[in-house]
C-alpha cells in the first residue's frame, strides 16, 4: 500500500512536470511551419516543382536574413517548409491538406495549382480555419464561393477574370488595328476570334471572362468558334481542324503548358493554321518555350512574370535577383506561378510578424489588413494587399510576342503591351493569315 | 454545307489515332487470345516503349523510326520477364487475381518511370517534322503517312508469322484450344511468354509512333489510351486480330468525328456509347464467336 501511495505520487508529480514543460515548449515555438501544396507528381508537376522550389527559395532567404521576427516571443523563429504533393489530382490534393494540417501541424499554407483540385480540399481549410494564401490555382471562385466558409483563404495570382478581361482587351486594341490596317479591311472590320479551352473550373472561367468583356465592352470581336477540350489532352487535331474552319484571325486558347505547346505546334505544322495563337500566363514557362520551339513564333502570352523578360523600372532588378538565386540552387529558371508563391512565403512572414503571434485567427486578421510594398511582381499601387470582399490581390499584367532565335532553337519573349511596361511593338509575322467570313 | 476536305481531314486524323489503337489493342488481344489473361497494365509497355525512344533518340539522334525496332526488342524482354515472374504463377487462378496483379505493375510501372526519366511531360521532335506531302486536296505532313505505313508493316509481319510459321500456327492453335494444343505436344508455356513478349513489343511500337508524331508523354500517359484498347477487344471481338484492327480505326474516326461535331469533351465518350450499342445487338462483338 506504501509503495502504490508512494508511485502515485511520483506519477502526478512527473504529470506536472511534463505538463510545465510542454506549455513552456508551445509558448515559445523555434520555427514556422510553412505548407507548400504543389503539384510534385502528375501532369502538373512541372508547374508544381517551380512553386515549391520557388517558395524554397524564399524560406533560405527569410532564414538568412535571421528568420521572421515576433515581437510578443521576442525572438526571430525560423520558416520551416513542409511538402504536400496534390499529386495532380483532387484526391491527392484532399491528403496533402489533411496531412499538413493534422499531422505537419502547419501554421500557414501556401501554393495550390489546379483549380479544380484547390477547390476539392477547401472544405479541410474552411473546417480547420489554417490561412490559406493560394498562388497557382486561378478561377475566381476560389474565393467567391459561398457554399464553404472561404474567409481564410487569400488569392494572391490574377484571376481568369483579370487575364481572361486583359488579353481580350489587348485583342481590341492591338491585334484588331493591325490586322485591318495591313490587310486593308474596314478599321471598324471585328476581329474574328476562335476560343480553346479546358473543360474545367479554369477554362470556363476564362471562357465567361472573354464573353462578359466583349459583351460589357461592346467589343468589335466575334467569336467565331469556342472548342473545348478534356484537362491533360494531348491529341487537337481535329479541334484545331473545326477552328480553322471557322476561320478565325486569333485563336485565344485556356490551357496548362503540356496541353498549350503541342496544340500550338499541331496547328501550325499538321493542319497549316497561321494564326496568332495567345495563351495564359501558366504556358510562360520554360518547358513550354522548349516544347513549342519555332512554331511559337508571333505567339501572344498574357503574363506577370517570365523566366525569360522583365519589364523595366524597379521590379526588373527584384526579378533578376530572384532568377538568379533560382537558377544558383536549381539550375533552371522559375515561372510565374513560382513567382508568386515565391512571394506568398514572404506575404506568410510578413502577417505572423504583424500579428505578433502564431494564431491562425491573428494571422487571418493580418492579412485581411496587409499592406506592404510590391515584390518582384508588378501589383496595382505597387503594393501588396488584399481586397475587402474577396481577398483578391491586383497585379499589373502585361503581354507578351515571342520571337524565334534560330541560335537557341526556341522563342524568345519581348513585352508588347502596355505602353508603359513594353519593350517593342506588336508585329504581325510574314506568314500570317487573317480569316474570312 | 459540310466541306468534304474537312470529313477528309476529320478521317485522316481519325485513322492516324487509329494505328496506336490498333497496335495496343492487337497485343492486347494477342495476349487474351494465347494466355486468357486481362492485363491492365498493357498501356504502361506503350509508355515504356515511348520512353525508350525518346532516350534512344535523344542520346544518338538516330532516325526514330529504326529506333521503332530497338524499343520493340527492349519493351518484348521486359514482357517477357514479367510474364515469367508475375503472370505464370497466377495463370488459371481467379480472374480477381490477374486484375489486381496488373493494377499493382501499373503503379509500379508509373513510379519506376518517374524515378528513371522524372514524371514532367516531354516532348521530342520528329526529323520529317516540317515536310508535307500533297493529298488531293489536302496536305499531310510525311510523319502521319509514314506512321500509317509503318503499321501497316507491322501488321503484315504479324499476319505472316501468325499464319506462316510453325510458332504462329502454334500460337493459333493454342489460342483456339489450349488443352488440345497441350494434347498435340505444344509447349504452351514457350507460347505464353512469347505472344506476351510480342503483344508488349506492339504496345511499344504504339508508344513509339506517339513520340514520333509529336504528343507529348510522362508516366501516367498509358492508362486510358489502354482503357480504350481493352474496349476496341470487346468491340471486335475477344481474341480476334481483325476485330481488334476495325475496331481500332472504327474507335478513331468516330473520336475524332465526335471532337469536330459535338465537342472534345465526348472524344472518350463516344468509344463507350459505341461499345455499348455493339454489345447490345451483337453481344460477342463484331468479329467475335459465341462461347469464345
Amino acid at each position: 500500500m506504501k509503495y502504490a501511495i508512494l508511485f502515485i505520487i511520483i506519477l502526478l508529480t512527473a504529470t506536472f512536470f511534463t505538463g510545465c514543460t510542454q506549455q513552456q515548449t508551445t509558448v515559445a515555438p523555434g520555427v514556422i511551419k510553412v505548407g507548400v501544396i504543389a503539384s510534385l507528381t502528375g501532369p502538373a508537376s512541372n508547374v508544381g516543382t517551380s512553386m515549391w522550389q520557388s517558395a524554397s527559395v524564399a524560406a533560405d532567404e527569410i532564414n538568412a536574413k535571421g528568420g521572421v521576427y515576433v515581437k510578443s516571443l521576442n525572438k526571430n523563429l525560423t520558416i520551416q517548409l513542409v511538402q504536400g504533393d496534390d499529386e495532380s489530382t483532387q484526391q491527392g490534393g484532399q491528403t496533402a491538406a489533411t496531412k499538413l494540417i493534422t499531422n505537419d501541424k502547419v501554421d500557414i499554407l501556401v501554393g495550390g495549382y489546379s483549380s479544380a483540385v484547390t477547390s476539392a480540399y477547401e472544405q479541410t481549410i474552411a473546417e480547420f480555419k489554417v490561412p490559406y494564401i493560394v498562388t497557382g490555382a486561378s478561377s475566381p471562385i476560389i474565393t467567391h464561393r459561398t457554399d464553404i466558409d472561404t474567409s481564410y483563404v487569400f488569392h494572391h495570382c490574377p484571376t481568369t477574370d483579370s487575364y481572361g478581361q486583359y488579353t481580350t482587351t489587348f485583342i481590341d486594341q492591338v491585334i484588331r488595328p493591325s490586322i485591318n490596317k495591313k490587310f486593308n479591311f474596314p478599321a471598324d472590320r471585328p476581329l474574328r476570334l476562335a476560343l480553346v479551352y479546358q473543360d474545367t473550373a479554369f477554362g470556363k472561367g476564362v471562357q465567361a471572362a472573354v464573353n462578359n468583356t466583349i459583351s460589357t465592352n461592346n467589343l468589335k470581336i466575334q467569336l467565331v468558334s469556342q472548342q473545348s477540350f478534356k484537362m491533360g489532352e494531348s491529341d487537337f487535331r481535329t479541334s484545331m481542324t473545326a477552328i480553322k474552319a471557322a476561320k478565325p484571325d486569333a485563336v485565344y486558347l485556356a490551357a496548362f503548358p503540356n496541353e498549350g505547346a503541342p496544340l500550338i505546334t499541331q496547328a501550325r505544322r499538321d493542319i497549316g493554321l497561321n494564326t496568332i495563337f495567345l495563351s495564359v500566363e501558366n504556358n510562360d514557362n520554360a518547358q513550354f518555350y522548349k516544347d513549342v520551339g519555332q512554331y511559337g513564333e508571333g505567339s501572344i502570352i498574357e503574363s506577370r512574370f517570365s523566366p525569360y523578360v522583365a519589364p523595366t523600372g524597379a521590379v526588373a532588378i527584384a526579378q533578376s535577383a530572384f532568377k538568379q538565386d533560382y537558377y544558383t540552387k536549381w539550375n533552371s529558371y522559375p515561372d510565374a506561378l513560382g513567382a508568386s508563391t515565391y512571394e506568398g512565403v514572404y506575404i506568410g512572414a510578413q502577417a505572423i510578424t504583424t500579428a505578433d503571434s502564431l494564431s491562425k485567427a491573428d494571422i487571418r486578421q493580418a492579412l485581411v489588413g496587409l499592406r506592404m510594398p510590391q515584390l518582384i511582381e508588378p501589383m496595382k499601387n505597387m503594393t501588396i494587399s488584399f481586397s475587402p470582399e474577396f481577398r483578391e490581390s491586383s497585379f499589373d499584367l502585361w503581354m507578351e510576342q515571342l520571337s524565334f532565335n534560330s541560335t537557341l532553337g526556341e522563342t524568345r519573349p519581348s513585352i508588347v503591351w502596355p505602353d508603359n511596361l513594353k519593350t517593342t511593338d506588336f508585329f504581325l509575322p510574314d506568314w500570317y493569315s487573317p480569316g474570312s467570313a | 454545307m459540310f466541306d468534304s476536305g474537312i470529313l477528309l481531314q476529320i478521317i485522316f486524323w481519325g485513322l492516324y489515332a487509329g494505328c496506336i489503337y490498333i497496335l495496343l489493342a492487337t497485343g492486347l488481344n494477342l495476349i487474351f487470345g494465347v494466355m486468357k489473361i486481362v492485363n491492365f497494365a498493357h498501356g504502361e509497355f506503350l509508355m515504356i516503349g515511348a520512353y525508350v525512344t525518346a532516350t534512344i533518340f535523344l542520346l544518338t539522334g538516330i532516325n526514330p523510326y529504326v529506333i521503332i525496332l530497338l524499343s520493340m526488342l527492349v519493351v518484348m524482354g521486359i514482357g517477357a520477364i514479367v510474364e515469367r515472374l508475375c503472370f505464370r504463377p497466377i495463370l488459371g487462378t481467379s480472374k480477381l487475381n490477374e486484375i489486381f496483379l496488373s493494377i499493382g505493375l501499373i503503379y509500379i510501372f508509373q513510379n519506376g518511370a518517374a524515378m528513371l526519366w522524372g514524371d514532367k511531360w516531354q516532348s521530342v521532335k520528329s526529323p520529317y517534322q516540317g515536310i508535307s506531302l500533297p493529298l488531293g486536296s489536302l496536305s499531310i505532313p510525311l510523319d502521319y503517312i509514314i506512321i500509317m505505313g509503318v503499321t501497316a508493316a507491322i501488321l503484315c509481319g504479324l499476319y505472316f508469322f501468325l499464319k506462316r510459321t510453325k510458332t504462329g500456327r502454334e500460337m493459333r492453335a493454342t489460342s483456339q484450344n489450349r488443352k488440345g494444343a497441350m494434347l498435340v505436344g505444344i509447349n504452351v508455356e514457350r507460347l505464353d511468354i512469347l505472344s506476351f513478349g510480342i503483344g508488349c513489343g506492339l504496345a511499344a511500337a504504339a508508344g513509339t509512333l506517339w513520340v514520333v508524331s509529336g504528343q507529348v508523354f510522362n508516366p501516367y500517359m498509358g492508362s486510358i489510351p489502354a482503357v480504350k484498347a481493352f474496349a476496341i477487344i470487346i468491340l471486335g471481338g475477344l481474341g480476334s486480330i481483325p476485330g481488334a484492327i476495325i475496331g481500332g480505326l472504327l474507335y478513331g474516326i468516330a473520336e475524332n468525328g465526335a471532337v469536330y461535331f459535338l465537342g472534345g469533351v465526348w472524344k472518350d465518350a463516344i468509344s463507350f456509347i459505341i461499345l455499348i450499342i455493339v454489345l447490345v445487338i451483337r453481344p460477342t462483338g463484331l468479329f467475335g464467336e459465341s462461347g469464345e
